[in-house]
């Protein structure tokens, strides 16, 4: 009896169980039908200025499904640009009990466009079927600039430490980026102001503390990140472009390290940049010219916005000189700029000839210091290389500089008190602008006589033997001298003089030769021999001789036939010159004139009773004509 | 017939107003030489310096001369006497036992622009003698680092020519051969005897190789005087590199002190010829001589 009400009670019990399982699973599955997703909506400012970006978040989690097809709903006054979906999963095992949880997280961007009060959204999601929505929120638009600071937008945080859909969130460290931490107010800096921003978001800006130096002058360049306050936590830097500065001898002022210092918040068109360095160097021209120093590029990443963007900061010139000639000292070396002190130290005093001192020089002071001195080389004194430790970097007001100490090791191969001198260094101080020698006297040392052999000696007497002596005074030979073969009045003067002289000679010669050739070939021609008789006969026709006349008008005929058909007609008469002359060519009309006047003139001449003037004259006249009939003939 | 013109007396006039072409040419050409310019007198801080430098230099504190004598070449005195000291003052920095890298070159250099600056005999001889003994230095120090021996690459035939008279002298000469030439043709032209037109013939034909030979030597002086750029390697290490600026494997580096001519200038490489080899070495390795 009591077996069958113990197996009665058990019975019970495991319909009991069974049964409220089944009102579990039932109620469950009745829940899972109908209950809608969570959703959460929150905005990071909920008032912004015309221009500035909002950030709209909704959050839907449901155990049963993922949420899907977020929709913002309407944005009056905003428009947007751009729509960031995270979905997530997460499946709880606890007491042997599986739970599913689904959560999709979406933020848009939006981008306010006019003044006002508007309500955004609601947003909704859809879960399976039906479309579910959230609750709207409510933003104000203020003009440009009169909005109030805006904070960093808030990561959405469940109200409970717990969250039945992220259990581990706590377990694991947050490898997402860190929060920022909360801004206190900022102070501006207006050295870091500019006209304008150079870009709405993240900028890169590259300043020098001079645009003009001499060589080795510390030249301080600055690399400045400008991030919009806003933004800031939200951005990431991926590689750089370091700029290329070959001109210059480099030396970094920042420590190491993947920090970068915020130097302070400047206001740039009526926004608050948060202002960090991203280099900080010390230049030392290296040459004179106009130095370039190019651009630093880097590459920066948004939070919630795919791919990265180039920023590049300015090519920057600096035009470099060589420091004045003007006031130099002995022993300046290029690139010796800045403010330095020499210290000496002699340690011992005392020694043997052949010994060694040790002298510590501790250089020190602000700019590029010298890597090696000019120790004070005298005879019988001998300085090795000396052993170098550097202590440099940033000074107290931001230059490059400290200390450099050189410890040298100095033979001393000459007896009696050897004063060693000074060391000095050369310097320009680029502030003042003029050459300054820092000086550390070194003093004197004893060096006892040495009784052993000198074994170094014959190394001294080994180098260069036989020199001859220095000399005393300057030459003072002018630096430009002219040279004969500089002139050209040398070159055509007296190398080419004498044979251009000679050509001179021989071709003037040929050409008077020439010349008289000429001459005397136009006086004996023909021709000019009928010239020259005319020019008589016209002579004696003006005189008062008539047998004078009848010899000229003869002469004038002979050579007239001459010169005119080839003809010597001398010595012929009558119809001998007729026939002479037709030979010849030349007209019967015109030979027999010639004849015929040569007939008169021999009568006339040759006659016993006065010679008649007129009938001459005549006889002139005539010839003449037959002249002109034989030249028309010729 | 009787010329209007006499025709000898023209001809003698023509051969008078020719010499005195020739007269009046070698004197203005000879004019440009007489009217060098004066000498110039160091100004008194250059003078004071060279003579601080060379009170250091007697007095043996090399390293003081250096910075002296440098000072003076800073404002740009070229002065041979002022070279050679410089010299001095590096190759006492070597002998003292003081010496620093490039001493030796940087004396040699010193030498090479005294040689090549001075006009005066003895200093020529000492300038060359204190070369001789730096090379020998040079050449000692190669040899037991077992790199070859030569500092010296010695000049061309036409360049050792052209060197053995001052540019000047073939000026000279270039006239004296256009003289003879020109004299010897006159005679050869106008001689009445055999004998004087042979001796003409036989003086232009010796002067026109002369006067061919001389002008060529002169305007190769003048050439070399204009466009020649000598440089002294004053590094102990000049490695030759390539156009831009990589040391060549394998190669052998100039010799300090060697005499070298360059050819051109890229940037930090200066392109230099040395003997046959032409080279690109760093151009801080070498130190151009002043002119």
């Amino acid at each position: 009896m009591k077996r069958a009400a113990d197996q009665a009670a058990r019975a019970a019990r495991l319909c009991a169980i069974f049964a409220g399982a089944l009102v579990v699973l039932a109620s469950s599955r009745a829940a899972g039908a109908q209950s809608p997703p969570q959703i959460d909506v929150q905005t990071d400012e909920p008032v912004a200025a015309v221009g500035d970006r909002v950030h709209v978040q909704a959050t839907a989690s449901s155990p049963e499904a993922m949420p899907g097809n977020p929709q913002l709903g309407p944005t009056p006054g905003f428009v947007v640009r751009g729509q960031t979906a995270s979905p997530s999963q997460v499946v709880t095992f606890n007491n042997g009990s599986l739970t599913h949880g689904y959560t999709l997280t979406v933020d848009w961007v939006l981008e306010a466009q006019r003044v006002g009060t508007f309500q955004i959204g609601p947003p909704s999601f859809a879960l399976g079927a039906t479309r579910y929505s959230g609750r709207s929120v409510s933003l104000r638009v203020a003009p440009p600039g009169s909005a109030p600071r805006r904070r960093a937008p808030a990561r959405p945080q469940s109200p409970f430490s717990f969250s039945p859909f992220d259990p581990w969130r706590n377990l694991f460290p947050d490898l997402s980026p860190p929060e920022p931490p909360p801004q206190a107010p900022v102070t501006i800096d207006p050295k870091l102001s500019l006209d304008a921003p150079r870009a709405s978001d993240v900028f890169v800006h590259a300043t020098v503390d001079k645009t003009s130096a001499v060589v080795g002058e510390e030249v301080l360049y600055n690399v400045y990140q400008y991030t919009e306050t806003s933004l800031v936590g939200q951005t990431q830097s991926g590689d750089d472009h370091v700029p290329q500065v070959a001109d210059f001898v480099k030396q970094s002022l920042l420590p190491d390290g993947p920090d970068r210092p915020t130097v302070g918040f400047a206001s740039i068109g009526g926004k608050t940049w948060q202002v960090v360095a991203l280099q900080r160097w010390a230049l030392f021209p290296l040459r004179a010219g106009d130095l370039e120093i190019t651009p630093l590029t880097e590459n920066i990443a948004f939070a919630l916005q795919r791919g990265m963007v180039a920023r590049s900061s300015e090519t920057l010139h600096v035009r470099v000189s060589d420091p004045p000639l003007s006031g130099r000292p002995p022993g300046y070396a290029q690139g010796q700029v800045g403010h330095f002190v020499l210290k000496a130290e002699v340690n011992p005093r005392s020694l043997q000839q052949g010994g060694a001192i040790e002298v510590r020089v501790e250089l020190s002071g602000t700019g590029n210091l010298p890597t090696r001195l000019s120790p004070p080389a005298m005879e019988g004194v001998e300085w090795m290389a000396p052993e170098v430790h550097d202590s440099l970097g940033p000074n107290g007001q931001g230059h490059y500089g400290g200390q450099r100490t050189f410890d040298f090791l100095v033979h001393v191969n000459r007896a009696g008190s050897v004063d060693l001198g000074e060391l000095t260094l050369p310097y320009f101080d680029p502030d003042p602008k003029r050459y300054e020698v820092a000086r550390a006297a070194l003093g004197v040392v004893r060096v006892a006589p040495s009784d052993a052999p000198k074994a170094d000696a014959p190394a001294s007497a080994e180098r260069l033997p036989g020199l001859p002596p220095p000399r005393d005074a300057l030459v003072n030979r002018p630096r430009t001298q002219k040279h004969l073969a500089d002139s050209p009045v040398f070159w055509l003067g007296a190398v080419a003089g004498w044979p251009m002289a000679l050509g001179v000679a021989v071709g003037g010669d040929a050409v008077l030769r020439r010349i008289a050739r000429a001459w005397r070939r136009r006086r004996t021609s023909p021709a000019a021999e009928l010239r020259d008789r005319i020019a008589l006969a016209r002579t004696a026709y003006d005189g008062s001789d008539a047998r004078q006349v009848d010899a000229a008008i003869v002469r004038v005929l002979e050579a007239a036939a001459v010169a005119n058909a080839g003809i010597n007609v001398r010595g012929a008469l009558g119809d001998e010159v007729v026939r002479r002359l037709e030979g010849a060519g030349v007209a019967h009309d015109a030979a027999a004139s010639v004849a015929a006047l040569l007939r008169e003139c021999e009568q006339a001449r040759f006659a016993p009773e006065a010679a008649d003037l007129a009938a001459a004259r005549d006889r002139w006249g005539r010839a003449e004509r037959t002249i002109r009939m034989l030249e028309r003939r010729g | 017939m009787r010329l209007p013109v006499n025709f000898v007396r023209v001809r003698r006039s023509t051969v008078r107003v020719a010499a005195t072409i020739a007269a009046v040419g070698t004197a203005l050409g000879v004019q440009a030489r007489a009217s060098a310019l004066p000498p110039v007198a160091a100004d008194s801080e250059s003078s004071t310096l060279f003579a601080s430098g060379a009170k250091a230099l007697h007095e043996g504190r090399a390293g003081d001369a250096v910075d002296l004598f440098e000072a003076l070449a800073d404002r740009g005195v070229v002065d041979a006497a002022a070279s050679y000291d410089r010299g001095m003052a590096y190759a006492m920095r070597v002998r003292i036992g003081a010496e620093q890298g490039g001493d030796l070159g940087r004396a040699a250099q010193g030498f090479e622009e005294a040689r090549e600056l001075s006009r005066d005999s003895h200093l020529i001889d000492d300038a060359s003698r204190a070369l001789t003994t730096v090379r020998s230095e040079v050449a000692r120090r190669r040899l037991r680092a077992g790199q070859p021996a030569d500092v010296e690459s010695g000049r061309t035939i036409a360049r050792a020519l052209a060197g053995v008279v001052p540019e000047d002298g073939w000026a000279i000469v270039c006239v004296v051969a256009s003289m003879a030439f020109s004299v010897g043709l006159f005679l050869r032209w106008v001689g009445r005897t055999t004998r004087l037109r042979v001796a003409g013939g036989v003086s232009a034909g010796v002067a026109a190789p002369a006067l061919t030979l001389a002008v060529a030597m002169t305007l190769a002086s003048r050439h070399d005087r204009l466009e020649l750029r000598e440089a002294v390697v004053v590094s102990p290490s000049a490695r030759p590199t390539d156009e831009r600026g990589i040391a060549l494997p394998g190669a052998t580096s100039l010799p300090e002190g060697a005499l070298v001519e360059v050819i051109d200038e890229r940037g930090d490489s200066t392109r230099v010829r040395f003997g046959a080899s032409d080279e690109w070495i760093a151009s801080s390795a070498v130190r151009a001589l002043a002119k």
